[in-house]
């Protein structure tokens, strides 16, 4: 509200003036729309709450409040729910934390300031429309005089308008942005139907739908619910005898079993790590100008590895952004460390190492926050956030955090060979790797003092000992020889880091500032010393004095959005222009959940997986569509398409063609030849694998920054070069190329095929069960079947008639033909395989 | 991305499906309801395909008279010399050798040349005036030279980045940080898609010249926009779009029935589960399909007569930049919105001379030949030609094998021709030695707002919320339309 404040007291008669005039325009209006608008059935219940009223304004206004079919109480208004929204987004980008830029020195972000009065006037007076400024000039007809202004481009829609009017009326109840409210231990709400509740958890599920009275979906079949369980936490589809297993299984612990069975799995951690290492965005290569290859494949593994120990969530912070610094470093935090160094670099020529200094310092604060805190800081960089409270200040606090990093040797020896050099970096052996090397020396020393003992002893034993010494010996070598560079964090004295003006890495006025918090947030107390990303780290993840509730919620959201296809709440923004959590206290309960459970991951998803609402169905009832079809209530599961690597996995693994084996470098599938060739410094040459590394998961695949495989890319993965917390899921003609031409695909339908021709089974009726059964994990419906027979009729027809034309499609990728096979049986079996793997259905979690 | 700040457009859009979904499907779907799902009319919604495929644009955008319809950005990558093409500056000539008087340089980002003696390095070509204008065209450029009417020359282009990577991306979209759209996202976007045949922004690229410098995918990514905007690359070898020629051993009618058998299926499948998002996937697969005959139809110039052939200079198939051009035509005919054409060789650190003849010898001529060809089908005057590179180059003398110029940001040309542009006029200028625009400065983000008003899009209307902020393509800073280079 940009006030000119000389003639204000004028002003504010004027201003109710317009209130009274334009409140009477506005509700004839308003009634009129309303009237109009009149849906033939109950309103959908996001619509709902737009026409809750209980004030008497005026006349009118009662006649509309006894319109509205349902009324709510005024006490359910929820200012960080209902009330924020509308402020942060049409108001506080001029009244808000942002001095430079705050009209009339009113901040509606605070409610100090929004209520307190100014020269006898203030813009938010409870219960009172008629002293509330705010209400006059959001309604005002006088166009000068109107906010938002109409140069804004941010006119309130009439409901908003109306919220906000009732909401003060009710009496403007303020509270703390929710992100920022401690987490409150909430009861369980009481349900009428207690008996569908499986977990604590559900109570607060049911409670909502139960008030807004939507019935539940049914639960999904056992085959859905397998399928959802085994994506879910391993991100491949199940196998035929866990399929049948869990059917047959009776047992009234056979779900939790399976859960267990699951998050046991060493694939679990994979499919954990392809949502983590979009989070911290890691890639194989540097991504500005060369986009070099760079070491770093170490710390995918340790990512892994992490996840299947369930390393505690907070161990897992403290080793990424301090894993040099702990007082028990070791190797695998040392490895841990290299999240530091996972930004997007270059050494260009002509590069300005202190421009790029500050791009780096700029690019690690948006990511940590990012990643723990749920905020989008990056607006700090040049200017005081314009809706959370991040300062400018804060914002270079954060950077002098990673001023101890030993980042700019590369920019003078990076080089442009492949991989280019990035020290500080080190050798290293995954601890799998390092753990059979050490059983390996514990035999060889045995082996050595047998050896010492028979040394006079015959000679065939002698020579068996030999053979199994040298025999180690090679092994021995053969993993050295596995040792891989990667990135480490090293700490050297800290760079002076000052405050940049507007974010211009040329200007030197800005003063220098030390490592500290967001003030809004406290302190740390470090004591004597400079604050370290060790104190980062911790604060973190300190529940009691620290962001540890504030990170909880934002990891607990995320672990939701695995099990559920979507957040709770926002799951990139937990600042005012995020959405708010639809269920904020199962939030706040999930968020304790997890700091007392000691961080624990596999708890929590556990702890969802077990709900009765993660096993409802996905389809939605009628009911449901209409009132609440975004599925706000989560009255029944979402579906979706696979994440990228998943659809590949699917794929691979139906196929049988799958490799299942942990860590290692990077995999190349194959890519379109010349896809690289834009790239220079230097010219590159994509070559596939031609080996088995050709068919393993994605999580493992060479991520190139600049020219991300095409595949991956056509399916939303993202290129990383910022933190991505949800991805897009889009379905476009170049997803539907890349499923149906891909070689990988191609291959992988003929995998597919062979395995249907090596059946005992010959009839074709059989085979087509069996096909439909491995991919949908469901027997085909007498209509399926009969569109995959007339498929396979039609290519037979064809291939019979052009045996060359079968040659060239089973020459398609590595996979070797079975010896004796019918080639135009093979070919005609692979076109129908590959129906089977473009299905909607084959790459939907349901 | 986030997909949850909210992508208002695409909600609307879902809820739009939802609707369209529920009206027809009523609550048992009927196979013969189904049909009418697919081939019925519906409204065109925002970024709804409607039933031929097509994307329509935002609702109420234009929002003014727009003077063209579509863009091809002529991006000479690399960044070619203004002092050696556009700029004439006698000046220059005279102190050629001398050290650059420092109150030009002091302070100023420097790229290659930092701690080494600034050295001033006059034009190495002769200029002469050309046209009615008599704009200044070097010797570099006489086909150029012949279409000096149709072009504006803006002498006075500044950007803020100076090495390549970060001056592509600022170029295409408005800053240099990663995750933005580029500016063809934003345009079909805003404007939708006039062909359901191909991708509505479309990327070729040749090279030619000295050491090409990269080109990431990213300069013609869709950023937060959704993901169906993004530029699609066409190549001139091997598949001319990833992925749209059938496998090998699968000829189109094989791969027509398997891409029908899996459209009978996940419409069978649609009618069990009510989900509105296969409607999508199995138009992604019928656009798909057209893809496969449409894109070798485009790519396939076969039917062009010879003296096209001869006026471009293009030999089919050889992924030349003449090609590209001719190829650029072709995509405007079809409906194509954004046609981004990268010619990589322009980064003349030394052997400027060389190069510049090589890079006009490859460019010259095909770039008048575009501008000709669309004028004579009428098409130039619905169409916004821009030329230009990344940025300039040095007034200051650099020699990496030979006389040549490092990067510079701080004034530099590039041109534009077509619908709704003063041909025939330069715009702008810089200081006597070619360093600052001083004369009508013009920002990359006016360039932005200029092409987006031709488009009849106001830019300071044209948004899109990601991570709480409305993002612009011409961003928070100032910027303004050039409506002085408008005819």
């Amino acid at each position: 509200m940009a006030e000119a404040s000389s003639n204000r007291s004028a002003s504010a008669v004027f201003a109710k003036m317009f209130t009274i005039f334009s409140t009477l325009i506005y509700n004839g209006w308003l009634i009129r729309e309303f009237a109009r608008s009149l849906p033939p059935c109950p309103p959908p219940l996001v619509d709902r709450t737009m026409i809750k009223t209980t004030w008497p304004l005026l006349g009118i206004s009662l006649l509309l409040s006894l319109l509205a079919p349902r009324l709510a109480k005024s006490d359910e208004w929820d200012f960080n729910r209902d009330i924020r929204p509308i402020l942060s987004g049409k108001c506080i980008s001029c009244h808000g934390p942002d001095e430079e830029h705050r009209g009339g020195g009113l901040r509606l972000d605070r409610e100090a300031s929004a209520k307190e009065p100014r020269e006898g006037v203030a813009a938010i007076v409870a219960g009172n429309l008629d002293s509330s400024e705010l209400i006059s000039r959001i309604t005002a007809t006088d166009p000068d005089f109107r906010m938002p202004p109409a140069e804004a481009g941010k006119e309130l829609k009439p409901e908003e308008i109306e919220k906000l009017k009732q909401w003060i009326a009710a009496g403007a109840r303020w509270s703390e942005h929710w992100a920022y409210q401690r987490p409150e231990r909430h009861a369980d709400p009481a349900v009428e139907n207690e008996g569908w509740c499986d977990s604590w958890i559900d109570p607060f599920v049911l409670s909502k739908l139960e008030r807004a009275g939507i019935q539940p979906a049914d639960d999904a079949d056992r085959v859905t619910l397998l399928r959802r369980l085994c994506f879910d936490l391993t991100g491949l589809p199940p196998t035929a005898t866990q399929t049948t297993a869990f059917l047959q299984d009776t047992s009234p612990d056979a779900l939790s079993r399976l859960v267990e069975e699951l998050l046991a799995s060493p694939r679990h951690g994979e499919r954990m790590a392809m949502y983590w290492l979009d989070l911290v965005r890691y890639a194989d290569t540097v991504g500005y100008h060369g986009d070099q290859d760079h070491n770093i494949s170490p710390y995918r593994d340790w990512v892994i590895a992490a996840f299947n120990e369930n390393l505690p969530f907070d161990q897992f912070t403290r080793a990424q952004l301090a894993g040099d610094l702990l007082p028990d470093a070791n190797v695998d935090t040392l490895i841990a460390s290299g999240y530091n160094r996972l930004l997007q670099t270059t050494h260009e020529g002509g590069l300005q190492p202190k421009e790029y200094l500050a791009i780096y310092a700029a690019d690690r604060v948006r990511n940590v926050s990012a990643v723990w805190m749920g905020a989008t800081m990056g607006c700090a960089q040049c200017h005081t956030h314009k809706y959370d409270p991040y300062t400018l200040r804060d914002f270079y606090s954060m950077v002098a955090f990673f001023a101890d990093l030993d980042e700019a040797q590369h920019f003078k020896v990076g080089g442009n060979s492949l991989p280019t050099n990035r020290p500080p970096e080190v050798f290293v052996l995954t601890k799998q790797e390092r753990e059979a090397y050490r059983n390996l020396t514990g035999q060889l020393e045995t082996l050595r003092q047998e050896l010492d003992r028979v040394l006079a002893g015959t000679a065939p034993y002698r020579e068996q000992l030999d053979k199994e010494i040298a025999d180690i010996q090679k092994q021995l070598g053969e993993l050295a020889g596995k040792r891989r560079k990667t990135m480490v964090s090293s700490a050297i004295a800290p760079r002076e880091i000052r405050i940049l003006p507007r974010g211009n890495w040329q200007d030197d006025s800005g003063e220098v500032v030390l490592p500290a918090i967001p003030e809004f947030l406290g302190a740390l107390t470090p004591g004597q010393t400079r604050a370290t990303r060790l104190d980062l780290a911790r604060w973190l993840v300190d529940a009691e004095h620290g962001a540890g509730l504030l990170t909880a919620r934002v990891m607990v959201n995320r672990l939701w959005s695995l099990m559920f296809g979507r957040g709770l709440a926002d799951l990139s923004d937990f600042g005012g222009q995020g959405s708010p959590p639809t269920h904020p206290e199962l939030l706040d309960r999930l968020a304790l959940e997890f700091v007392e459970s000691g961080w624990d991951i596999k708890h929590m998803l556990r702890s969802l997986a077990l709900t009765h609402a993660y096993r409802l169905s996905s389809v939605p009832t009628p009911e449901q569509l209409q009132r609440d079809p975004d599925n706000h209530l989560w009255g029944r599961q979402n579906r979706f398409r696979l994440p990228a690597e998943m659809v590949r996995d699917n794929s691979l693994a139906i196929s049988g063609l799958l490799v299942e084996s942990h860590g290692g470098p990077s995999a190349r599938p194959y890519q379109p030849a010349g896809y690289y060739r834009h790239l220079n410094f230097p010219t590159r040459e994509y070559v596939a694998d031609g080996d088995h590394s050709q068919w393993r998961r994605g999580v493992y695949v060479h991520w190139q920054r600049q020219f991300l495989h095409p595949m991956l890319k056509a399916f939303d993965a993202p290129s990383r070069e910022e933190c991505t917390a949800e991805r897009p899921r889009s379905n476009t003609p170049l997803a539907a190329l890349a499923l149906l031409n891909d070689p990988s695909f191609v291959e992988a339908a003929r995998g597919f095929a062979q395995r249907i021709l090596a059946l005992e089974e010959t009839a074709d009726v059989a085979r087509l069960k069996f096909a439909f059964h491995e991919t949908l994990s469901r027997q085909p419906e007498e209509l399926e079947s009969r569109v995959l027979a007339k498929t396979l009729a039609e290519q037979r027809a064809f291939y019979a008639s052009q045996p060359q034309a079968a040659e060239e499609l089973l020459s398609i990728g590595l996979l070797k033909l079975p010896e004796n096979v019918d080639r135009v049986e093979l070919a005609s079996w692979t076109q129908v395989a590959r129906v089977l793997l473009n299905l909607n259905e084959t790459i939907t979690r349901n | 991305m986030n997909t949850t700040q909210a992508h208002a457009e695409e909600h609307i859009c879902q809820q739009m499906r939802r609707r369209a979904f529920l009206n027809r499907s009523g609550i048992g779907l009927g196979s013969a309801a189904l049909g009418s799902l697919f081939g019925a009319d519906a409204s065109r919604a925002w970024g709804q395909e409607s039933p031929s495929g097509m994307v329509a644009g935002l609702p109420g955008l234009p929002h003014l008279p727009p003077r063209v319809k579509r863009v091809i950005f002529l991006c000479m990558a690399g960044g070619p010399s203004h002092l050696e093409t556009f700029d004439y500056k006698p000046k220059l000539e005279e102190i050629s050798g001398q050290p650059m008087p420092e109150s030009y340089t002091a302070g100023q980002p420097i790229a290659q040349l930092q701690g080494q003696e600034l050295r001033a390095q006059g034009p190495l070509t002769k200029f002469r005036q050309y046209g009615e204008g008599g704009l200044y065209i070097s010797d570099y450029f006489p086909w150029h030279a012949k279409m000096a009417n149709e072009i504006c020359v803006i002498k006075s282009l500044q950007t803020e980045q100076i090495n390549h990577d970060p001056a592509h991306t600022f170029m295409n979209t408005g800053t240099a940080l990663s995750g933005r759209p580029s500016m063809g996202s934003w345009i079909t976007y805003g404007l939708g898609v006039e062909t359901n045949q191909l991708p509505g922004f479309v990327v070729m690229t040749s090279v030619g010249g000295r050491n090409p410098q990269p080109i990431a995918s990213r300069q013609w990514s869709a950023g937060f926009l959704p993901s169906k905007f993004q530029g699609v690359e066409f190549n001139s070898t091997g598949d001319p779009v990833n992925y749209v020629s059938p496998p090998r051993g699968v000829p189109l009618p094989q791969q027509q029935q398997i891409i029908e058998a899996i459209g009978t299926l996940d419409r069978h499948r649609l009618e069990q589960v009510r989900n509105p998002e296969l409607e999508t996937r199995i138009s992604a697969y019928e656009m798909a399909f057209k893809m496969q005959m449409s894109v070798p139809d485009l790519m396939d110039v076969s039917d062009e007569p010879k003296h096209v052939l001869e006026m471009y200079g293009a030999t089919p198939g050889d992924g030349s930049y003449a090609s590209n051009c001719l190829l650029a035509r072709r995509l405007a005919e079809r409906g194509v919105r954004f046609i981004h054409l990268y010619h990589r060789g322009w980064d003349h650190h030394g052997g400027l001379e060389k190069y510049m003849q090589i890079c006009s010898d490859l460019t010259d001529r095909p770039t008048y030949a575009l501008v000709t060809d669309l004028k004579q089908r009428g098409m130039l005057d619905d169409t916004l030609i821009i030329w230009g590179g990344e940025f300039g180059r040095t007034p200051m003398f650099q020699g990496k094998g030979g006389v040549g110029r490092d990067h510079h940001i701080k004034g530099f040309s590039m041109w534009m021709a077509g619908g709704g542009i003063r041909g025939g006029t330069s715009y702008g200028n810089t200081d006597e030695l070619g360093y600052y625009a001083v004369e009508n400065p013009v920002h990359v983000r006016d360039l932005h707002a200029t092409m987006l008003h031709l488009l009849g899009i106001d830019h300071t209307r044209f948004s899109y919320p990601y991570q709480g902020l409305d993002s612009r393509l011409t961003g928070v800073l100032p910027s303004r339309v050039v409506k002085e280079i408008i005819a």
